[in-house]
């Protein structure tokens, strides 16, 4: 599931991701809740298979959110961010916020939005 | 495992470290025992944002109050480590206004508690924890835009005060200083108590407090396995004397399973709701270049509203940005042309910490009518902010929102606001939990620190903060306990005797 999140809100024009890199990035995902209490995590897969089984509901599609093509998977995210039954954006922004907090975290794709790692300038006119 | 000490102090963070310092100063053998790991600042600083989350952050970062009725879901950051959450703060340092201690010396009779009776301990840990104004210089482009825009609406802003000592300026103090330039607590306070004697034990979770007739005898706990996180090897520590501060989320639980009861425990928790508001500029801003934090407004203080700047490194604000899919990923392309500014709620006491199925408590946060007006008005204000900056589209923290493009489409936010549901709000500054009161009726503690319901057991940390005070709370957390340890000292003769 947490790949197929990934793929619905990364992807660019409804290309799947490269399942290697998909797989490593699952896992990191995986580690990074995995200190969370077992309460905590038991609420995250507990939105996840309302997440799975949702479709139906939120895009009128007999099949499970991995069933789904990327793009209609990106479209279903969309609708429940927007929708006014508040559980449904609350689940979006969990799997959103923990899943791009992790997808750039890596120097390549940070680099590629303009952001030059650890170099800083600003206080160099402090010091001098 | 058993230990005996003069002191025990459950919790490392802002409050434990400042006790566990004056009262090896003052001879005392002492043992804090803190339930997260130890990191030095070298290895916490090569720590990525997500990893600093899993290591040092309660429950990765994922920690939320829920919210009662239309109330925001609101994001609560604690620390779990050697340090506390004094490892994730931005560094800001405020003393309590003066109107917040009028209050609390007047209305709530904690005499002690005025503005000139706590300067001295306020200058204390200013001097401890090398409190400095930060220079006009280490402003990011991200601030500058907001003082600009604030300018034009004749909102003034001024320099802060934080606790750095040659600051570079890598917007990431939230996630440990990279440069070993936050001067957090384990910087500051623990040397000087370490070279004093003072001890820690890490990934040591105390169960209870140990209380016989009345008096508190010591603590109990387990070990945690450093990778899991699971309960093993049992301790005990016997103690004269012991100071409960594992902050505002945990303490009244710690209170509550050692049998502590009352209306209280637990109950009249503050946040300060914080939101923040992005723009998005046609020149290149780079905010991440500079101090995460470097000025605040208090012009809206008497409507609630207190300002301060803030960045984000470039992964958690993308984290933030509005949309799905294409839409996220124009905003997270545009990250160089991004400004930040946030703002916190002056709030009502809403929240309750309660026991559940978990170590973790469950945080239930009720946001008043008043404060709801206030979230709005504070992120309507930082929108106009930005446009008076220039910006050409403003990103408010509203679920589902699309980017705003001029100030009259930010006038709903006052006129006809959303549910409060559909905002994303912070918390990092939870306070009053076990509050300070002068009887047994209006609270936890005494003007001493120590309950009202057992002898020799105190608590130094936010949870005794009586009420909101709407500003950061790192200084008077680390103020309050400096003045309950030194009572302590100029008492002990009295507690070592109820000890014998």
């Amino acid at each position: 599931m947490i790949g197929a999140i990934a793929e619905a809100l990364f992807s660019r024009g409804g290309e799947p991701l490269e399942p290697k890199m998909l797989g490593e990035f699952v896992t990191n995902v995986d580690g990074f809740m995995s200190p969370a209490s077992k309460t905590l995590r038991a609420g995250l897969m507990l939105m996840l298979e309302l997440l799975r089984w949702l479709p139906v509901v939120v895009v009128g599609k007999l099949a499970s959110f991995e069933e789904l093509p990327i793009e209609t998977r990106t479209d279903m995210l969309q609708k429940m961010d927007r929708s006014r039954f508040s559980l449904f954006p609350l689940i979006v922004v969990a799997f959103k916020t923990l899943l791009t907090v992790a997808y750039y975290e890596d120097d390549d794709r940070l680099r590629a939005i303009g952001y030059p790692g650890e170099e800083r300038k600003r206080y160099l006119t402090v010091r001098t | 495992m058993r230990a005996s000490v003069d002191v025990v102090i459950v919790g490392s963070g802002a409050g434990g470290a400042v006790v566990a310092r004056e009262m090896a100063r003052d001879g005392r053998s002492v043992l804090a025992l803190e339930e997260g790991g130890y990191y030095t600042p070298e290895e916490y600083g090569k720590l990525s944002p997500s990893q600093s989350l899993r290591r040092i952050a309660r429950e990765a970062g994922l920690n939320v109050a829920m919210g009662i009725g239309d109330t925001p879901l609101i994001s609560a950051l604690a620390g779990k480590a050697v340090g506390g959450s004094s490892l994730l703060t931005g560094g800001v340092i405020f003393r309590v206004p003066e109107d917040i201690l009028h209050e609390w010396s007047t209305d709530l009779g904690l005499h002690e508690l005025t503005p000139e009776a706590l300067d001295p301990f306020f200058t204390e840990v200013e001097r401890a924890v090398h409190a400095e104004i930060v220079p006009e210089a280490m402003r990011s482009r991200s601030t500058e835009l907001f003082v600009e825009g604030a300018t034009k609406m004749g909102i003034p802003m001024k320099s802060l005060r934080r606790n750095t000592h040659g600051c570079r300026g890598a917007s990431r103090c939230t996630f440990g200083c990279p440069n070993r330039a936050k001067m957090s607590v384990d910087l500051s306070f623990w040397p000087d108590a370490w070279e004093h004697g003072a001890r820690v034990w890490a990934d040591a979770l105390v169960e209870r407090v140990d209380i016989r007739g009345g008096r508190a005898w010591g603590v109990r706990g387990r070990f945690l396995d450093q990778e899991t996180g699971e309960p093993r090897v049992p301790f005990e520590v016997h103690a004269k004397l012991v100071v409960v501060a594992c902050g505002a989320l945990h303490s009244p639980l710690l209170l509550r399973r050692s049998g502590l009861e009352g209306p209280h425990v637990g109950r009249h928790m503050t946040l300060h709701p914080s939101f923040r508001v992005c723009a998005l500029f046609d020149e290149e801003v780079d905010g991440w270049d500079g101090a995460m934090q470097s000025v605040f407004s208090d012009a809206m203080m008497d409507q609630g509203i207190t300002f301060v700047s803030a960045y984000n490194p470039p992964s958690v604000l993308a984290a933030a940005f509005p949309g799905i899919g294409q839409p996220h990923q124009r905003l997270i392309e545009r990250v160089s042309n991004l400004a930040v500014f946030g703002g916190m709620v002056h709030d009502d006491g809403g929240g309750q910490v309660r026991r559940w199925i978990s170590r973790e408590p469950l945080l239930l946060y009720k946001m008043s009518g008043r404060d709801r007006a206030r979230l709005f008005l504070g992120i309507q204000t930082l929108g106009k902010m930005a446009f008076a900056a220039g910006a050409k589209e403003v990103l408010l923290p509203i679920f589902g929102s699309e980017p705003f493009e001029s100030e009259a489409s930010l006038d709903f936010l006052t006129s006809n606001p959303p549910s409060a549901r559909r905002v994303e709000s912070l918390s990092f500054h939870p306070l009053g939990s076990a509050k300070m009161a002068t009887s047994a009726k209006g609270g936890v503690v005494k003007p001493t620190g120590e309950t009202w319901q057992v002898d020799n057991l105190f608590v130094a940390d936010g949870s005794v903060v009586p009420t909101s005070i709407g500003v950061n709370s790192q200084l008077p957390i680390m103020t309050m306990a400096l003045k309950i340890a030194r009572g302590i000292r100029a008492d002990w003769a009295r507690y070592a005797r109820r000890a014998a």
